[in-house]
């Protein structure tokens, strides 16, 4: 209830604000030298002549009946072009979740097992450094690479296997970062747990007793963070897709502000709060799955 | 919970394969484009950006086209005007043919030009055609127009491309499958940001492919995977790829106009003494030298010298702070109160860049300018509703002398027009009218170019600068030729260079 209660304020709102902007989508489509009455023609055609309260209505009313309504300017269902986004974004998104896991993984371990040592401070400073460096100079800086120099992957664009690689690294190495840091910190904690100790006394190796024990139970707080990293992707890499030109959801949502397609941007918005809502509950879920001690049911 | 983990590795792996697409590949032997800007609508009738028009060029024929001075001169058809108000148009032989081998016919011009003024269609363009009385077909390959009043212009407007009447009668979406008689066929459009054509005479594909960032676009060029870019990248970027010896640079005279725009209601801008000033306080040669790294040529009026109604006689401002500050002073500016202005301008980074210049240079004489920019949208309605003191702006495609009303006259106040700054000049009323009304080309031009002198002493735009087409292409393509108005005509010429030729291209041509 309280999902339903906040997505239908998130919509609300978005209504009201993207309407509130200034900047007229009949000026966007006709420009400006069409006759008035083609203007105000276009306008009652797109319902957009009704008062502010009325089109919101109409507006959530259609979406009662999953009714997302037509771009303004290709005429196009909504939900074909979120059908023809998300996976699109889905694609780069798990991969760059990938990326992130395999090099935060192994910095955070060395990170924790050798604290304070060169490693650890290594590890943290690449940390430090993924994190400070933004998307839209770490993008071109891999395609410089990866692209123009090495001859490896495509510049940008989403045609052959490898075109999600760089998009994808350009992602996962900032994730990565703060991953790194939270593994380090998770793990540091529960090595000094007593079952670690336990399990060292009955003859495991260190080894043994970081991957069998350690880890596993430091990972349940990263779930928490991964799930929020993976919402957030989910709502559309801006920047990323933008400098790769990869037509997911952040590039949709871009276009269609400029434009001020407002049905996009509302159905794209809505689509977003619902992704966050359910990765959140998937965290949840997961967590009850990966961990017995926790239960869904209420204390007595 | 290892297992679990294992698990949990297997799903997301699961999750990936469902995801896992790409989008298919033109062929190798595609020449490719890169655009800032897809085009939106492949329909003539509808399209009002400019990389649409550019294409709907290739795609469809029109009746009349432009000369490099801008007149007029016969497309598919030669005229006469018989009256002031009765134009008569024969199609010239051999008419182009459809996709589907049938030659275009005047039926098909009256069909294209009837839905055009049909409310129904919602023509961005219909206002210009409002003075068709009627219509009237005669053979096969003759039409008579009628018009409502004299136009001396009129043949000038039918640059509309013309569709096949018998799928304007079925409603046919030429907005996303268009269907012409142009050089080229639509093939593809695999997404949004792609558009695929075909070239009727050999088969070539060409593609447009629509690259946001201009750095990767740039990257994109020297990568080899688009083969051409014109224009739309910041000038630096210009520069380093025309001294790339794999890139083949081309440059040519171009007619898109700079300017900053005045709100002539401001009390402080609405001054012709402070117009006046400013104008003289920009320094535009050097800013055309510097930030535009030569590229473009000093402005006078709206349009080129080279234009049938240029006036190149026009001596415009001198970079003069002395004499601006001057003007400033007549004004009753003083340095202990000097004007505070606000100029707004677009998110665009070179844009925004050119903004801090003026800026500097208007500090100088001592006008004090802040910078507000703002997305598209924001910007654009500011300008139109009357929200500003200053902005600048740049117009593209100007060729009919039109648009003296449409931005210049007092009736022409948005949404009548696109008289943004509120200028009201009765002079400038008059001479427009003057020229609207004379059928003499030379009279015309005179009354044109008196207009443009009065325009550049009142200043409701300051004029500064025709920015240059530029053309940066691999060595793997030759034969494109960048055009005055930067359309894409030159790919009717492109081609492979001969170590790169592709042979099924001959097999696979349109007879």
């Amino acid at each position: 209830m309280s999902a339903l209660v906040g997505l239908l304020g998130v919509v609300s709102l978005v209504f009201f604000l993207i309407h509130m902007i200034p900047g007229d989508p009949i000026d966007v489509m006709l420009g400006e030298s069409a006759l008035a009455a083609d203007r105000e023609a276009l306008r009652q055609g797109l319902g957009l002549h009704l008062p502010l309260y009325e089109q919101w209505w109409n507006y959530l009313t259609a979406l009662a009946q999953a009714d997302f309504g037509h771009s303004l300017f290709s005429g196009r269902p909504i939900v074909d072009l979120l059908l023809e986004r998300i996976p699109v974004t889905l694609h780069l998104s798990i991969i760059a979740l990938m990326v992130a896991i395999i090099i935060a993984l192994p910095l955070g371990l060395l990170a924790a097992t050798r604290q304070h040592s060169m490693y650890d401070y290594g590890s943290m400073g690449f940390a430090l450094f993924g994190m400070s460096i933004p998307n839209f100079w770490m993008g071109p800086l891999l395609i410089l690479v990866g692209a123009l120099w090495l001859g490896w992957f495509p510049v940008s664009g989403q045609e052959g296997w490898n075109a999600v690689v760089l998009p994808a690294l350009t992602l996962g190495t900032a994730m990565a970062a703060i991953l790194a840091r939270m593994i380090r910190s998770s793990l540091l904690e529960v090595l000094g747990e007593d079952f670690l100790r336990t399990a060292r006394a009955k003859g495991l190796s260190s080894l043994q007793a970081i991957f069998i024990h350690a880890l596993p139970n430091a990972l349940l707080p990263v779930l928490t963070l991964l799930g929020l990293q993976l919402g957030g992707l989910l709502g559309g890499a801006v920047i990323t897709e933008t400098v790769f030109a990869w037509p997911g959801l952040g590039l949709l949502i871009i276009e269609a502000i400029q434009q001020r397609d407002y049905p996009i941007v509302q159905a794209a918005v809505l689509c977003i709060s619902v992704t966050y809502i359910l990765v959140n509950l998937l965290t949840d879920l997961l967590y009850a799955w990966l961990d017995p001690r926790i239960n869904w049911q209420s204390p007595l | 919970m290892a297992n679990n983990i294992a698990r949990l590795i297997w799903l997301f792996l699961m999750l990936l394969s469902f995801t896992w697409g790409c989008t298919e590949s033109a062929p190798e032997s595609t020449i490719r484009l890169g655009l800032a800007i897809a085009p939106t609508n492949l329909d003539p009738r509808l399209a009002t950006d400019a990389p649409s028009a550019r294409v709907n060029r290739l795609l469809y024929s029109r009746l009349v086209d432009f000369a490099e001075d801008a007149t007029p001169i016969p497309a598919l058809a030669t005229w006469e005007a018989l009256t002031p108000i009765h134009y008569r148009f024969h199609l010239t032989e051999p008419r182009p043919t459809f996709p589907n081998g049938a030659q275009l016919t005047a039926k098909d011009v009256q069909e294209t030009y009837t839905s055009l003024l049909d409310p129904k269609t919602v023509s961005p363009h219909r206002g210009l055609f409002q003075n068709i009385s009627r219509m009237h077909t005669l053979s096969e390959s003759t039409i008579d127009f009628f018009l409502l009043h004299p136009d001396p212009l009129f043949p000038s407007y039918l640059v509309i491309g013309i569709l096949p009447a018998n799928l304007i009668e079925i409603n046919h979406p030429f907005h996303e499958n268009p269907v012409g008689s142009g050089p080229f066929l639509f093939h593809q459009r695999p997404d949004a940001s792609r558009l695929i054509l075909k070239r009727r005479k050999d088969a070539q594909l060409i593609e447009f492919v629509k690259v946001l960032n201009p750095t990767v676009r740039t990257l994109k060029l020297l990568a080899g995977e688009i083969h051409l870019l014109q224009n739309d990248l910041p000038p630096e970027l210009v520069t380093y790829l025309a001294e790339n010896p794999s890139i083949s640079f081309q440059h040519k005279q171009g007619s898109k106009f700079a300017y900053i725009g005045f709100n002539h209601q401001d009390p402080i801008v609405g001054q012709n003494l402070v117009r006046k000033a400013i104008a003289h306080a920009i320094n535009r040669g050097q800013i055309i030298q510097y930030a535009l790294g030569g590229r473009a040529q000093l402005a006078q009026a709206l349009f080129p010298p080279s234009h049938w109604v240029g006036a190149s006689q026009l001596e415009g401002y001198p970079y003069d702070p002395a004499r601006a500050r001057e003007l400033l002073h007549q004004a009753g500016f003083t340095s202990e109160r000097s004007p505070t202005l606000i100029y707004k301008t677009s998110t665009d980074p070179f844009r925004l860049r050119l903004a801090t210049i003026i800026q500097e240079q208007l500090q100088q004489v001592g006008i004090h300018m802040s910078i507000h920019s703002h997305d598209w949208g924001t910007f654009y309605g500011d300008i139109k509703a009357g929200h500003f003191q200053m902005y600048s702006l740049a117009w593209v495609g100007l060729k009919t002398p039109d648009i003296f009303r449409h931005a210049f006259h007092s009736e022409s106040v948005p949404p009548l027009g696109v008289n943004r700054g509120r200028y009201t000049d009765p002079l400038t009323d008059d001479l427009i009218v003057e020229a609207e009304g004379t059928s003499q080309t030379n009279q015309q031009q005179r009354i044109y170019r008196s207009l443009q002198a009065r325009l550049l002493d009142t200043l409701p735009y300051l004029p500064l600068w025709y920015e240059e087409n530029v053309a940066l292409s691999t060595t793997a393509i030759r034969g494109y030729t960048v055009r005055t108005d930067g359309n894409f005509d030159g790919l009717l010429d492109i081609q492979w260079t001969s170590s790169t030729t592709h042979p099924q291209l001959a097999r696979q041509a349109d007879p």
